[in-house]
């Protein structure tokens, strides 16, 4: 449930890249620029469709945005407990490739997230990091699958893409993981077909390995970890998602200690839109099973909140969901409070414990706190 | 003090003429001085802020030969570099054909390595669907809001650009404020290779690192590769434009010191008017030093006035000035717009101690005099013209003593070019010492010329005024020198440059791109022209020339890489072992040839290092040859040789030899026809030949106005000095009418001896001016550029001077004769 969140992050994420305070301090420039013809062409989602992989892990160019998106909590061998997240976006300048005689020559832009949590020290590190998709600097495929951004990578170890090799660091930290799928891909919404808001198109394609093994190594400083866990993958691709009144969203991916997982999303409208409320989610059985539930089916109450000392912004900060047909009451609390993401986007997404009537753990994802979303996207 | 410097201030205010014709001088001075400061400044700024546009806040920069940096080492060092910031950066020069084939830079960037580095592009634009455009289209550029003005560029216009052999179109996307008036047009990294035809290659590849890092990156660096930092590019540019620069400066203080001569004549004459005055003051107790310090100080609030006022002027004059300064960095040194003048504080302060010191020191003089005068002596006023027996020959010997010392400070200064300039200011100041001595003998000489008796008043008034003449002729001798000098400089610099081009230009025919700057071609021509070229009927041969940058040991050198089938004349080479024909072998086997310059730089050498795209390799020199295209130095190496160790087959320029009988500029139309769609200009050897002395004269405009202010100087000088004989010998002249001369006689009189000021001033212009040229051609400008020039023996700029003393002179007596006119004989004799 993070379609519109790639429109916004290109936004904002460019802005304050070229905003970032600078040794020479350069007056803000000011320009005039050509107008263009209209948008280009891209496709939009508007119906189910059928996949196929490992084809459909890899890029879908005739989409604007798309991205494959990596939570996880996991322990190493002396007990400490970490969670991570790794994302890479893909946006569309133009639909379909590009053939031009400079490998520079690109229409694709890469960017990604990379974030630690350190469990037991309650630290939490951020970074981004931007490339075009090009020049063999950044860019995805479908077979093999894999993605990269200069050093980072997706790279499936079997045929299929149900196995993959996670690498990633920058300054101070840095992972190196192996994820196998114990469960089928999950394709959510109506066969992966997403409604993520009113106006028809308005919808993505979403598919998900909830349940991964992984095993890996976490560098953090000098130290080395090696750790084992589970994680939760995301690749989600669309031309736009959100309805022009959604001031943010909260996202729950959480994996059940009764080998159920639970994805929920529910998108947040100002106070003075009456429009319907739009939320769902995907429940999957310990076999894989997957069912797809509507917003009547679930309810989300924030218990408490937490202020960022840094930002300022107030997020909820743990929650009571229920769904009673499942007969589940659960309380879902952050590992450590502070996982806000200060990124040229500043949003909140990270590790949190279940608790309830059956215990577990998962990502948290909250977007839209520290300012309305509203006409950025 | 205070009422003395008001009687001082107030005798100057009475004779609104000379302070104003001092002020002018010593304004004129200090404007020139200013201009050519600012001018070169600016220039240097400008060059600054390009340099800060193009590197940005770049630490380092990874280089390579001609042909730049392979893109894939980019990718690889992004791999492996952890934390070290680095961008790809496409660099190329083309010309905009709708704007008088201004050579343009197009800068070639990736915006998602830009931010550390440089700050063009803003959050706005690529929050902008439209500039989306600037990845997806190629040929889309943006570019400065100032030069998009000037030239009335909206976005979605489209300029047509000659880009090596090609004639392409770009698009306006956007306008930045941040790239202000810059020629720059800033693209897409994939945009400008597309472009510039340089898919795969990258300019340079800029580092944001500490020296840890790049020294760790510099071992990992493939061969022909290097890193070079950023203060040392800036340094590059300083040292290029360094002698040049000097020259200019050195030039431009000759002026102020014409003006120099100015204040003192005034000031000298301004004491000996007030001599009663001054006499009274004594016997009323003010004391000799109190009168020295007045008109020391009355000289220097005039040096102070004169300053400001040579500030301002010297501000309009750097407008004309930067024209000239820029032209000639651009044919020689680098590509570079400059438009604005600032005057910055230092540039000002320097005007205003060079203006208030000149003023100050020109005093110095006639204030000791003044302060000598005793309280008896005051009503008589020729004492100072009753020593010059005593003081010409004093000053003479002085003089000698100072342009001796000069010429040794000069000669035994081995290199530097200051000292030089230093040992050739004193010589100039020396013979100027000597210049009264000079004129005494001269009049002496002129005596038994004739009994008239206007000859011998002439004749003998001129000998007893020497302490005012002396020094108006003095200035008019330094300012003819400087004339006679630099124009037998230029004339002989020019014959030399002209035989020279008679030796290289060789072929018939040249074909190259507009997309050169100045004399130096920019462009990748295909190769496959010479084949092309060669087909066509009544071609004879053709020769494939590339003109590059590569690096020595002491930085980057121009390299020309030639046919060796043609056997070079002997004529080009200053220095070689053996005839010209094995010493053409040698180069055939490998050797190289190396110019002037270089050999000016480098010293003479055996073997020469340069970093080729396998790294460094040892050449064999064979030989030295003339080159006046560059003073950064040129190594002449066969083409053959250049191919096996540069990976560039790419040609700046084609050379074409018709067969014999054949109508050159026939074939030189066909050529065209065969070319069409290229862009590529096709000139007859004739047309280069002019082309190159076009720009020849252009690099030489700026000195041809130095020149010809230092006269203007000078001619105020005589004016002042000339105005001030005739106003001190007004009761001579009154007596001398009133016992029988008439008015016309007395016409003559002056206009006679303001000739024989001229004559005698333009007569020792004449062996100071040779040995001013002497010093100019075989000191100035070995030192300076390295450049043998042949000494052209030319009548001319003699003739010329001669003439314009005499002129200055005879112009400058036209005033003071109206004054004469104007004057009765009665009141001349009351008013003394």
């Amino acid at each position: 449930m993070r379609i519109a969140i790639v429109g916004l992050v290109i936004a904002l994420a460019f802005g304050g890249y070229f905003l970032l305070p600078t040794p020479s301090d350069p007056e803000i420039p000011t320009y005039q620029l050509l107008q263009s013809s209209g948008p280009p062409e891209f496709e939009r989602v508007q119906d189910p469709r059928e996949f196929s992989f490992p084809r459909d892990h890899g890029p879908h160019l005739d989409y604007r945005t798309e991205w494959w998106y990596y939570t996880g909590n996991l322990v190493a061998q002396g007990g400490e407990r970490f969670g991570y997240q790794l994302t890479i976006f893909r946006r569309g300048l133009t639909p379909g490739g590009t053939r031009r005689e400079s490998d520079f020559a690109t229409n694709q832009i890469y960017f990604g997230h990379l974030a630690l949590t350190n469990v037991d020290e309650g630290e939490h590190v951020a970074l981004e990091r931007f490339e075009r998709g090009s020049a063999g600097l950044a860019g995805a495929s479908g077979d093999p699958f894999a993605v990269f951004l200069g050093d980072w990578s997706i790279q499936s170890l079997d045929e299929t893409g149900t196995q993959v090799r996670l690498r990633a660091s920058d300054v101070g930290f840095g992972l190196d993981l192996t994820l196998a799928a114990t469960k089928p891909i999950v394709a959510h919404g109506e066969q992966g077909y997403s409604i993520k808001g009113g106006a028809e198109g308005n919808a993505s394609y979403y598919l998900s390995f909830t349940n991964m093994q992984t095993q890996g190594s976490l560098q953090i400083g000098d130290r080395i970890f090696e750790v084992s866990g589970k994680s939760w993958f995301d690749h989600e691709w669309g031309t736009s998602a959100l309805g022009a009144q959604a001031t943010g969203w909260d996202w729950f991916g959480l994996q059940l200690d009764d080998g159920r997982e639970l994805m929920l999303f529910h998108i947040r409208k100002g106070d003075d839109d009456g429009d319907e409320q739009i939320s769902g989610g995907t429940l999957v059985a310990p076999n894989g099973d997957a069912r797809w539930m509507t917003a009547d089916e679930f309810e989300i109450s924030p218990i408490t909140t937490w202020t960022s000392e840094l930002t300022g912004t107030t997020y909820p900060s743990g929650w009571e969901i229920t769904i009673p047909a499942e007969g589940l009451e659960l309380i879902v609390e952050p590992h450590v409070k502070d996982q806000e993401m200060r990124l040229n986007l500043e949003y909140w997404e990270g590790a949190v414990r279940v608790s309830g009537s059956v215990e577990g753990q998962g990502y948290v994802e909250l977007t839209g706190y520290s300012g309305s979303m509203r006409g950025l996207y | 003090m205070k009422p003395l410097i008001r009687a001082g201030l107030r005798d100057l205010i009475r004779r609104p003429l000379f302070s104003g014709l001092m002020l002018a001088g010593l304004a004129l001075g200090v404007a020139v001085v200013t201009a050519i400061d600012l001018a070169s400044q600016s220039a240097l700024r400008a060059f600054e802020v390009s340099t800060a546009t193009v590197v940005g806040r770049a630490t380092h920069r990874v280089v390579g030969g001609p042909t730049g940096v392979p893109e894939g080492l980019y990718i690889e060092l992004r791999a492996a570099a952890g934390s070290m910031q680095m961008a790809p950066v496409v660099e190329g020069v083309v010309s905009a054909l709708d704007f008088d084939e201004r050579p343009m830079r197009v800068l070639g960037i990736d915006i998602f390595a830009e931010a550390p580095f440089r700050d063009q592009l803003s959050p706005g634009l690529v929050f902008d669907p439209d500039f989306q455009q600037f990845f997806t289209k190629p040929g889309m550029a943006i570019i400065g809001e100032e030069f998009a003005k000037a030239n009335q560029l909206a976005p979605g216009a489209e300029l047509a650009v000659q880009v090596n052999d090609r004639l392409e179109r770009i698009t306006v996307l956007g306008i930045v404020s941040t790239l202000g008036s810059s020629d720059v047009l800033l693209m897409d990294i994939a945009g400008a290779q597309e472009l510039l035809g340089t898919s795969g290659r990258l300019t340079r590849i800029d580092l944001l690192a500490d020296p840890d890092s790049v020294a760790a990156l510099r071992t990992q660096l493939p061969p022909g590769l290097r890193i070079v930092s950023s203060s040392e590019q800036r340094d590059t540019a300083d040292q290029l434009t360094s002698a040049f620069r000097l020259n200019l400066t050195a030039l431009s203080l000759l002026a102020l010191v014409v003006g120099f001569f100015l204040v003192y004549n005034t000031m000298t004459f301004s004491v000996l008017s007030r001599r009663p005055v001054l006499g009274i003051l004594r016997s009323l107790g003010v004391t000799g030093r109190q009168i020295f310090a007045q008109i020391v100080l009355e000289a220097i609030l005039v040096g102070f006035l004169g300053s400001f006022i040579g500030i301002l002027f010297g501000v309009l004059l750097a407008h004309f000035a930067l024209g000239l300064v820029t032209r000639t960095i651009n044919d020689f040194y680098f590509l570079l717009t400059v438009r604005e003048v600032t005057l910055t504080t230092s540039v000002a302060v320097k005007a205003i101690a060079l203006g208030v010191g000149a003023g100050g020191l020109a005093s110095v003089i006639p204030a000791l005099e003044a302060a000598r005068v005793p309280p008896v002596q005051v009503l008589r006023r020729s004492d100072l013209e009753q020593g010059a027996r005593v003081w010409v020959p004093r000053v003479g010997l002085f003089g000698l003593g100072l342009a001796v010392a000069g010429s040794a400070l000069f000669l035994l200064s081995d290199n530097s070019l200051p000292l030089t300039f230093i040992g050739i200011l004193l010589v100039i100041l020396g013979l100027a010492l000597i210049v009264p001595f000079g004129t005494l003998a001269f009049l002496r000489l002129l005596r038994p010329l004739s009994s008239r008796i206007l000859w011998r008043l002439a004749v003998r008034g001129l000998a007893r005024q020497l302490s005012r003449v002396g020094i108006a002729i003095a200035a008019l001798m330094v300012a003819l020198s400087v004339t006679i000098g630099i124009a037998l400089m230029i004339t002989s610099f020019r014959s030399t440059v002209q035989n020279w081009l008679d030796i290289t230009l060789y072929s018939d025919i040249y074909v190259s791109s507009p997309a050169a700057i100045g004399n130096r071609p920019q462009a990748d021509l295909s190769p496959s022209l010479e084949a092309r070229l060669a087909r066509l009927e009544g071609v004879a041969t053709v020769e494939a020339i590339r003109t590059v940058q590569v690096l020595g040991e002491k930085g980057e050198l121009d390299l020309t890489a030639v046919d060796p089938r043609r056997v070079r004349d002997a004529g080009i080479y200053r220095l070689a072992s053996g005839s010209a024909r094995q010493v053409w072998d040698r180069v055939r086997q490998g050797a190289v040839l190396i110019s002037e310059s270089l050999e000016f730089r480098y010293g003479t050498t055996e073997t020469l290092v340069l970093q080729t795209d396998a790294g460094e390799v040892t050449f064999d020199v064979v030989g030295i040859f003339y080159d006046y295209s560059s003073d950064r130095g040129t190594v002449l190496m066969s083409r053959d040789i250049y191919l096996e160790n540069w990976d560039d087959p790419a040609l700046s320029s084609l050379g074409v030899e018709a067969l014999p009988g054949i109508d050159t500029y026939k074939l030189a139309e066909s050529i065209r026809a065969e070319l069409s769609g290229t862009g590529l200009i096709v000139h007859e050897n004739q047309q280069i030949r002019e082309e190159a002395m076009r720009i020849f004269d252009r690099t030489f405009a700026i000195t041809q106005s130095l020149r010809v202010l230092a006269v203007v100087v000078a001619f105020i000088g005589v004016l002042s000095a000339l105005l001030a004989l005739q106003l001190d010998r007004r009761r001579e002249y009154a007596t001398l009418e009133a016992i029988g001369l008439d008015p016309e006689g007395l016409e003559k009189l002056t206009y006679l001896e303001t000739a024989l000021m001229g004559i005698s001033a333009s007569l020792m212009a004449l062996p100071t001016g040779l040995l001013l040229a002497l010093i100019l051609i075989h000191v100035i400008n070995v030192r300076s550029f390295g450049w043998t020039i042949q000494l052209t023996p030319a009548a001319g700029p003699f003739l010329q001077a001669i003439l314009v003393g005499l002129v200055a002179s005879l112009a400058a007596a036209v005033y003071p004769v109206s004054r004469l006119r104007r004057m009765t004989v009665a009141e001349s004799i009351r008013g003394d």
